[in-house]
């Protein structure tokens, strides 16, 4: 019993970083830009995809493809904000929704052009191939380097906020976007910038799910980018500090509800998101707006 | 001079048809003897195919295409049905019951479809079954597999419209409790989809089994909802259990994912025994490749190595020149799909949904998946296809079955009130 609880455990914490490498990048672009991207799936899957094609052409380069999948995605974030979401920041939400929920069916589209419809194998990640034995049962190393990039990447942005000049101005421009344009901030590139890093994390939570899933789907956006919602609801929308705890608290409670409570596993999640909505509309570290 | 040239060309001519004919196999070009029927059907014959072209699954809708695609082209190049063209006209189906419902309506009522085909989700061909009855088309099922289908809607409502061109539930739930009566264990559990095709599969696994070896016991299961990218909690469910046996009807990628999944954690240096009753699927074989233990069971609806004789070697050299595949058996079951419509409208000599069902009723049908009847009471395609062992062989990038074991279909597959004492086999529904 004691080492189904630790395997569990480690199950929901891997499970929980992977969605927390998705949602960073959702919550940072809604926290700054005020906008719901939609298309954020559709990086990951981009990214997931490109780093796949990179592995395939550099020798089976696992790590090549992490490196540069998730930059060309940025760059393909940067062609989306600066030439079509720029155009509506000033017009209503469904009008952004429905530009980035056209990107979700452009780039489904394309990846099954690019890469076809049917699923891609996918190998393991060179060096983390393995699995190591805790409490005599076997858990893959790849996904304890997972767990332990989670945390790594929380902190960097953390650092990356409130520690740097370029924090404090993307920090002024999400609390006051007037004010910090007045004091001479050029909002609109800070604006591409946010938009093209947060790109790049969606993408590089894609190209690390290419090893921990070790299969591509054309459709895999629209599962996580789901999860990556709720996180971001659960945690507060716009609030990195709640996406982290968020994502943990869905990971681990889904793992556990299949292992313990099966009965329940699909409702656990929603019925915490239910709650949350109940009692503090606003997410555990949301603002009131 | 001139008469002497002529007869030559003719006579190359003929030369090049023989020679099509038998580049074609003897699977096609089975002459039918029915030119006769030929003026009776007018215009071209249309199927409207629906399948999953979007989403995880798209792949499939892809491996339905290149089999139904690749007969049409073959029937037609060799004068069509009855001497008419077959046009077919391919519609994503989305997996969602309503989606399936409007696509027939549209086929039917504005693109004219003689007949309907494909269909992938369970609930997709319950949901439709009634509207076949009312639009009065038949349809032919390639891939849903839920017995409800030909049990309560065919054989018991009547919906006389329906038919289905693939193995059922029977074969992943009765026929794999069959082969695993032979197996020296006695304990099973199972990680399978949490819908009703996984509770239908599982079920009929444990009657059957239960029947024929009381000494066995079902210890653990856990149900994975559809979508599931994470199965490490269900594998640890069934680590603690410590079953000798592991039975899993998961399919596509998230079959694929788990058996990945459960190599990293050890899962299959635990169990003695493991079967897959979609294992053997084309996709989920190239999709894991060398990563697909040894000497666990796998069957599937169709599997591209048997039977071993000349029109299955044939027919699949030739999909895999024209597709750069092997096929899926979606594509072999799309593939003789179209060969059913053929045979049963020149057998009717005509295209009308009354004449055609009375002349598919009880048909059999020369298929690369072998010989297959068309059972009179439920409308189910009879055909065996094999259980076998995994292993690898150097002329694949990918593990094919080694021993085999077959189960014939009429062995497993009866049910409801047929009449006659075989048609309650071993099992206890």
């Amino acid at each position: 019993m004691l080492e189904s609880i630790v395997h569990v455990c480690l199950a929901g914490l891997s499970g929980g970083m992977f969605i927390w490498l998705v949602a960073s990048g959702l919550t940072l672009i809604f926290g700054v830009l005020g906008v719901l991207n939609f298309a954020h799936g559709s990086f990951y899957m981009l990214g997931a995809y490109l780093c796949f094609s990179v592995l395939r052409a550099l020798g089976q380069n696992f790590w090549w493809g992490l490196l540069l999948g998730p930059l060309v995605v940025a760059a393909v974030g940067y062609l989306v904000e600066r030439f079509f979401l720029r155009r509506v920041y000033g017009l209503e939400l469904p009008y952004q929704l429905l530009l980035t929920f056209a990107f979700v069916l452009l780039f489904d589209d394309l990846v099954k052009i690019l890469w076809g419809a049917g699923s891609l194998g996918a190998p393991g990640a060179p060096g983390l191939t393995d699995s190591v034995p805790i409490l005599g049962r076997q858990f893959p190393v790849y996904n304890l380097f997972v767990i332990a990039v989670g945390p790594l990447v929380a902190v960097g942005l953390w650092a990356l906020l409130e520690k740097t000049w370029a924090g404090r101005i993307i920090r002024a421009s999400s609390s006051d976007r007037e004010m910090a344009s007045a004091l001479g901030v050029k909002v609109p590139a800070l604006f591409t910038a946010v938009f093209v890093f947060g790109s790049w994390l969606g993408a590089l939570g894609g190209g690390l799910a290419v090893p921990y899933l070790g299969l591509l789907t054309p459709g895999m956006g629209e599962q996580v980018i789901i999860e990556a919602f709720v996180v971001a609801v659960i945690g507060g929308l716009g609030s990195l500090k709640g996406a982290f705890l968020g994502a943990l608290l869905i990971g681990l409670l889904s793992a556990f509800g299949t292992r313990f409570l099966p009965a329940f596993d699909m409702f656990l999640t929603f019925i915490l998101m239910a709650g949350v909505l109940l009692w503090r509309p606003q997410g555990f570290f949301g603002e009131k707006r | 001079m001139a008469k002497k040239g002529m007869s030559r060309r003719q006579f190359m001519k003929a030369g090049l048809l023989t020679a099509a004919a038998a580049a074609l196999g003897p699977g096609v070009l089975k002459p039918t003897g029915l030119w006769a029927a030929e003026t009776k059907i007018k215009g071209p014959v249309k199927v409207g195919y629906q399948t999953v072209m979007s989403g995880t699954l798209a792949g499939y809708g892809e491996f339905h295409k290149m089999g139904a695609q690749m007969a049409v082209e073959e029937i037609n190049a060799a004068g069509g049905i009855g001497g008419v063209k077959l046009e077919m006209e391919l519609r994503d189906s989305t997996l969602k019951a309503p989606d399936a419902i409007q696509n027939a309506r549209y086929f039917v009522d504005s693109w004219g479809a003689d007949f309907l085909a494909g269909v992938d989700s369970s609930g997709q061909a319950l949901a439709l079954a009634p509207v076949m009855a009312e639009l009065d088309r038949v349809l032919m099922v390639t891939h849903a597999a839920t017995e409800k289908l030909t049990e309560e809607h065919v054989f018991k409502n009547g919906v006389r419209q329906v038919f289905r061109m693939v193995t059922p539930t029977y074969q992943d739930g009765y026929a794999a409790a069959i082969v695993a009566k032979d197996l020296p264990i006695k304990t099973w559990a199972t990680i399978s989809p949490k819908y009703e095709y996984g509770f239908t599969c599982w079920e009929m696994f444990k009657s059957t089994l239960a029947a024929l070896r009381p000494d066995v016991t079902f210890t653990a299961e856990s149900w994975a909802p559809f979508g599931t990218t994470d199965f490490r909690s269900h594998i640890n469910t069934i680590m603690d259990a410590k079953p000798e046996g592991l039975y899993s009807v998961e399919w596509a990628g998230e079959l694929i994912t788990m058996v990945k999944q459960g190599q990293q954690a050890g899962l299959f240096k635990q169990v003695k025994e493991v079967m897959l009753p979609v294992g053997a699927a084309m996709d989920v074989l190239e999709g894991l490749g060398q990563e697909l233990p040894d000497n666990i069971w796998v069957s599937g609806r169709y599997y591209f190595l048997y039977p071993t004789n000349q029109a299955n070697n044939d027919w699949v050299g030739r999909f895999h020149k024209r597709w750069q595949h092997y096929p899926a058996y979606v594509s072999e079951a799309a593939y003789s799909t179209m060969y059913a419509f053929k045979k049963a409208v020149e057998a009717a000599g005509s295209k009308d949904t009354k004449a055609v069902i009375g002349a598919l009723e009880g048909m059999s049908l020369d298929t690369p998946a072998g010989t297959r009847v068309f059972r009179k009471e439920d409308h189910q395609a009879m055909y065996d296809v094999p259980w076998g062992l995994t292993k690898s062989d150097p002329k694949y990038p990918f593990k094919i079955m080694g021993k085999q074991v077959v189960v014939p279909a009429l062995a497993c597959f009866a049910r409801p009130p047929f009449d006659g004492p075989a048609s309650k086999p071993p099992f206890k529904s």
